[in-house]
């Protein structure tokens, strides 16, 4: 088992399974509120639901709107368990905030290449942590 | 984060649910930026208005304000709206979209934010003064706004700028702090910079190659706010470009510190030339000019009137001009409209080319004098866009 230190934007311990995007996310554009699935063509995940994983990616990047999307998963139920990313900014820290997502970032490592989908994940945000269990 | 009793409060939840998010959304932004404090703003320019951009998601987001009734504590207006709000039909815009829209509308309202629905408030009359703190959203407006006026705002988001029009603060951070806002490179124009086309072709090529930094351009002759605001745009659009400095023209850059100047560039005539044919795509007929990004002044539209003299526009193109319901309010700017229509020219006003759907879907081969409208169009690859001056275009399709 690995453990990574995190900062914590949104407080939260939860468990669950790993899913990695490799590239940046646009979550307006990119994710679909209503139903969670990946719309974004260009991504590795296209078609893949972030409902109920915890959704790991290296930084947002689109339109500010994105923090919409991200209240909206969460009031359709569709919301990811926890958000990961290498760089919080504005975009992700607002969704975040507004939908109550625990999220996390500045890792000491490359959360995209540590962390692999379908890991299982133990996010703790009372010791800055979280724990990797390997698939 | 240094909190005042009052801000603590917000954040505490004394008023409410929702201004307890709000405070913690703006309080976490400026931590991860390192803001040790919140500033009162003067006033906001909230962006994601367009049903086209913020989608079905703003309503779950409105409902949560609705139910705290909450309300704006300083002067908020909007930037453009997906439609022109009476012409909408005319523009080609579905019912069901014009529907959407006008909730859209109807909630920012009944938050107390002024519907103005422009990029450009500083051409209706909400000109900032030096050194206020403002948040505003528009990415043109942003550049301005600390530029032009030399007041302060971060480029915010839709929901950041919305938050802080509601708390009445944003976070100490970025450009908000004189460190911040100097330039860390010289560019030396050295190509004629004339035409508002190539006022944009200069700050597209700029903000492509140098993403984020603060430049300071110098040997730029004219720079009145309607050229400033094609560089600032064009800029802001290919580099998140948020500030800049013209020597001579605005109003830090006199006293501006240069002592971090790590490069001098030039832009010359084939640094021009080359942006011009990035955007040189149209291989067929014309079907739309579009003209006003940023939203064109009341001198723009008589630019456009003066340049076409007798002539029309000819059949089978259109030639549509975005600007301000309030500029087009008076006497003068009624009997412009009167007259330009005559000449087959049509003024739309609440929206623009890049948040309507209607020019994206509709037109194919579309002409343009702003680099920012250029980019924002051809982005997903289905339209054609070529980059040209105002009197180019008119020369180009009237008759």
């Amino acid at each position: 088992m690995k453990t990574i230190k995190i900062r914590t934007i949104v407080e939260g311990i939860v468990e669950g399974i790993a899913l990695v995007s490799p590239i940046p996310i646009s979550f307006f554009g990119g994710v679909d509120a209503e139903t969670g699935i990946i719309t974004d063509s260009e991504n590795p995940l296209f078609g893949e639901s972030l409902t109920d994983k915890i959704f790991v990616f290296p930084e947002s990047k689109g339109s500010t709107v994105g923090s919409y999307v991200i209240y909206g998963l969460s009031v359709n139920n569709v919301a990811p368990l926890a958000l990961i990313a290498n760089k919080a900014e504005t975009i992700v820290i607002a969704g975040a905030i507004l939908a109550n997502i625990p999220f996390v970032d500045k890792t000491d490592l490359d959360v995209t290449t540590s962390i692999k989908t379908g890991d299982k994940l133990v996010i703790d945000t009372t010791q800055n942590i979280i724990k990797i269990k390997k698939e | 984060m240094f909190l005042t009793t009052e801000q603590q409060k917000m954040l505490d939840g004394e008023h409410g649910h929702a201004i307890a998010k709000l405070t913690h959304l703006i309080v976490k932004i400026g931590e991860v930026n390192g803001a040790t404090r919140l500033i009162p703003i003067k006033n906001a320019q909230i962006a994601g208005v367009s049903y086209l951009t913020v989608g079905e998601p703003i309503f779950s987001f409105f409902n949560m304000l609705s139910e705290d009734n909450v309300k704006v504590s300083v002067p908020s207006w909007l930037n453009p709206a997906g439609m022109d709000m009476k012409k909408w039909k005319e523009m080609g815009i579905k019912n069901d979209f014009a529907e959407k829209q006008r909730r859209i509308i109807k909630q920012y309202q009944e938050m107390g934010i002024q519907t103005t629905l422009t990029c450009t408030p500083y051409l209706i009359g909400y000109k900032p003064k030096f050194g206020d703190h403002l948040a505003w959203s528009e990415s043109s407006a942003v550049s301005i706004a600390n530029a032009y006026y030399g007041a302060r705002t971060n480029r915010e988001g839709g929901p950041s700028s919305l938050a802080s029009a509601i708390i009445g603060f944003t976070a100490d951070y970025g450009l908000h702090k004189k460190e911040n806002r100097v330039p860390r490179i010289v560019v030396d124009v050295k190509a004629t910079i004339n035409h508002f086309s190539d006022f944009s072709a200069l700050g597209y090529w700029y903000g492509e190659k140098f993403h984020g930094i603060i430049p300071y351009f110098k040997s730029v002759k004219n720079a009145n706010i309607d050229q400033v605001k094609m560089l600032g745009a064009a800029m802001a659009a290919s580099g998140s470009v948020a500030h800049f400095h013209i020597a001579k023209h605005t109003p830090e850059a006199e006293k501006v510190d240069l002592s971090h100047i790590s490069e001098t560039v030039t832009f010359d005539e084939s640094d021009k030339k080359q942006i011009y044919n990035h955007f040189n795509q149209i291989k067929e007929r014309v079907n739309l000019v579009v003209i006003g990004c940023p939203h064109s002044s009341l001198e723009d539209v008589k630019l456009i009137d003066s340049s076409l003299g007798d002539k029309s526009i000819k059949e089978g193109i259109k030639f549509w001009v975005f600007s301000s319901q309030k500029l087009m309010q008076n006497d003068e700017a009624k009997k412009l409209l009167t007259n330009l229509e005559e000449k087959g020219v049509k003024i739309f006003t609440d929206t623009c080319m890049v948040v309507s759907p209607v020019v994206r879907e509709n037109y194919k081969n579309i002409l343009t004098n702003s680099a920012k409208a250029a980019f924002y169009l051809t982005r997903d690859g289905t339209n054609k866009v070529t980059l040209l001056s105002l009197s180019e275009i008119i020369e180009g399709v009237s008759e």
